[in-house]
């Protein structure tokens, strides 16, 4: 009896003990949840990464090498419900060895649900593709199309306030953006005589008090999102301020279009996506470096150029090999002013093939050809060929 | 003057725009959509559809909010996309 009694003394204690210690786990969990949860303040670091081999035929010479791999880190701060950061930086392999700059830093503040205020340098809504399609994991071609980019016509970033935000009515979507911003800068030839007359964008110190402004609207036509008509607009002095140029002006436009939608009788997604970009500076005077009696020319200022996209991928079929790839052709033309030293008109078609890894890291091959007259050579034949290798990633 | 009367006009088109998107009423069949539709119509717009365990509850939180800027969501699609991308993580 003496001995059942301390036995049961036993497991009572070493039970109690038991209870002890799972209280004392669980009470350490808790503080660990407590000091594992996340704040309303988040942070968090994406972007995307490329690489890949070129092999450029220029006018029957060849070059071909590897291209150094693009980095572009994007942070993103979620401060609260209503305030956000985000930045991209440019990372990549120049002429001085790493070069490092920045595309855009800007600060959001959600108004309201209808309403976004943004401050500081961010990409223009001017059409999608900068601002959209730019990143490599997204853009199913490798380059940018023509008129988009270094010497484009279309703008790319700049600094200023701007307004957004999207709302229904009915079942009809609508999306607009309102900014103000520096403005785009007019090249008075005087760094590069061959470029007098282009405008200069992205982030600049401004050349004049004048801000310009420019907007975008979106239509969701069909209540299913997969269709989107946008037109943009922007317009402001370009000319510095006490120059020969402070009275000249820039008005672009662009109308830009995407259709992204299933078909099951090809048991694929198609997406065509297009831009036409439009600019007109007004009418001014520029040295000409040939004349010895320091004379002057003029053209006529205007510019547009559009690109026409279509890809399609096989993703409903159930072979996984077949509904990773992806076809993309691309058909792309610019033209810039008749009578500007930076005179031309080059087609550009891109044929590709695509090889989803996952859904956002992609191996691209294809075949670019480029063809017309001009760039930086009046009068020049400009043609170009180029096999190209990209393996990009978004992270 | 001329400033006094743009900055005027902006304001009055500013403020009629807003009390105008105010009264919008939604259609019944857009306010019925669940979050795995909005997910499914709006992110293959420009990359390929989105892997829900790709990021945790608290970065879905952060990438939710930029694509709400980004991409143009409203209120209500954003906040329905990020809840059915939190439930299946």
């Amino acid at each position: 009896m003496k001995y059942l009694l301390i036995v049961l003394a036993l497991i009572a204690t070493s039970s109690i003990y038991a209870q002890d210690s799972l209280s004392t786990i669980e009470r350490q969990a808790l503080q660990n949840y407590k000091t594992l949860k996340p704040g309303k303040s988040k942070f968090m670091i994406r972007g995307f990464f490329f690489t890949g081999f070129d092999a450029v035929d220029v006018e029957g010479v060849t070059d071909f090498g590897f291209i150094g791999g693009g980095f572009n880190p994007v942070l993103l701060y979620k401060q609260s419900d209503k305030l956000f950061f985000e930045a991209e930086l440019e990372g990549g392999y120049g002429a001085n060895g790493f070069e490092l700059g920045l595309g855009y830093a800007n600060a959001s503040f959600i108004l309201n649900k209808y309403v976004t205020v943004r401050a500081g340098q961010f990409l223009l809504p001017f059409g999608t593709f900068t601002e959209k399609m730019h990143p490599a994991w997204i853009n199913r071609s490798v380059n940018a199309p023509l008129g988009f980019g270094h010497d484009g016509i279309a703008p790319s970033s700049d600094v200023g306030l701007e307004l957004r935000g999207a709302f229904y009515t009915g079942s009809l979507k609508l999306n607009y953006q309102i900014y103000v911003v520096n403005g785009p800068q007019i090249k008075d030839g005087s760094i590069e005589e061959g470029e007098a007359g282009m405008l200069k964008f992205g982030y600049m110190k401004d050349n004049n008090k004048d801000k310009t402004v420019g907007g975008r609207v979106g239509i969701f036509p069909f209540s299913n999102s997969m269709m989107e008509v946008g037109f943009s607009a922007m317009m402001g002095k370009v000319g510095t301020e006490g120059s020969r140029y402070k009275d000249v002006t820039a008005n672009l436009y662009a109308v830009d279009f995407s259709l992204v939608k299933p078909l099951s009788f090809m048991k694929s997604v198609i997406d065509i996506k297009g831009q036409y970009n439009y600019s007109q500076v007004s009418s001014a005077d520029f040295l000409d470096v040939e004349d010895t009696t320091g004379g002057f020319y003029s053209f006529d200022n205007i510019s547009n150029g559009y690109y026409a996209q279509l890809t399609v991928r096989p993703s409903l079929i159930e072979n996984k090999f077949f509904r990773n790839l992806e076809l993309v052709g691309r058909y792309s033309v610019l033209q810039t002013p008749e009578g500007a030293l930076w005179e031309q008109n080059p087609t550009q078609i891109t044929v590709g093939l695509n090889y989803w890894l996952d859904w956002r890291t992609v191996i691209k091959f294809g075949y670019q050809t480029t063809s017309g007259l001009g760039n930086h050579d009046l009068g020049a034949t400009i043609t170009q060929d180029m096999f190209y290798f990209r393996w990009a990633m978004g992270f | 003057m001329k400033k006094i009367i743009i900055i005027t006009s902006v304001i009055a088109v500013l403020v009629g725009s807003f009390l105008t998107v105010s009264s919008c009423k939604v259609s019944p069949m857009v306010a019925m959509k669940s979050g795995a539709q909005i997910w499914g119509e709006n992110c293959i717009r420009c990359h390929n559809g989105v892997s829900p365990d790709a990021f945790s509850d608290a970065e879905w939180e952060v990438t939710g909010m930029h694509m709400r800027l980004r991409a143009n969501l409203t209120q209500e699609e954003t906040n329905k996309v990020i809840e059915f991308l939190q439930s299946a993580n």
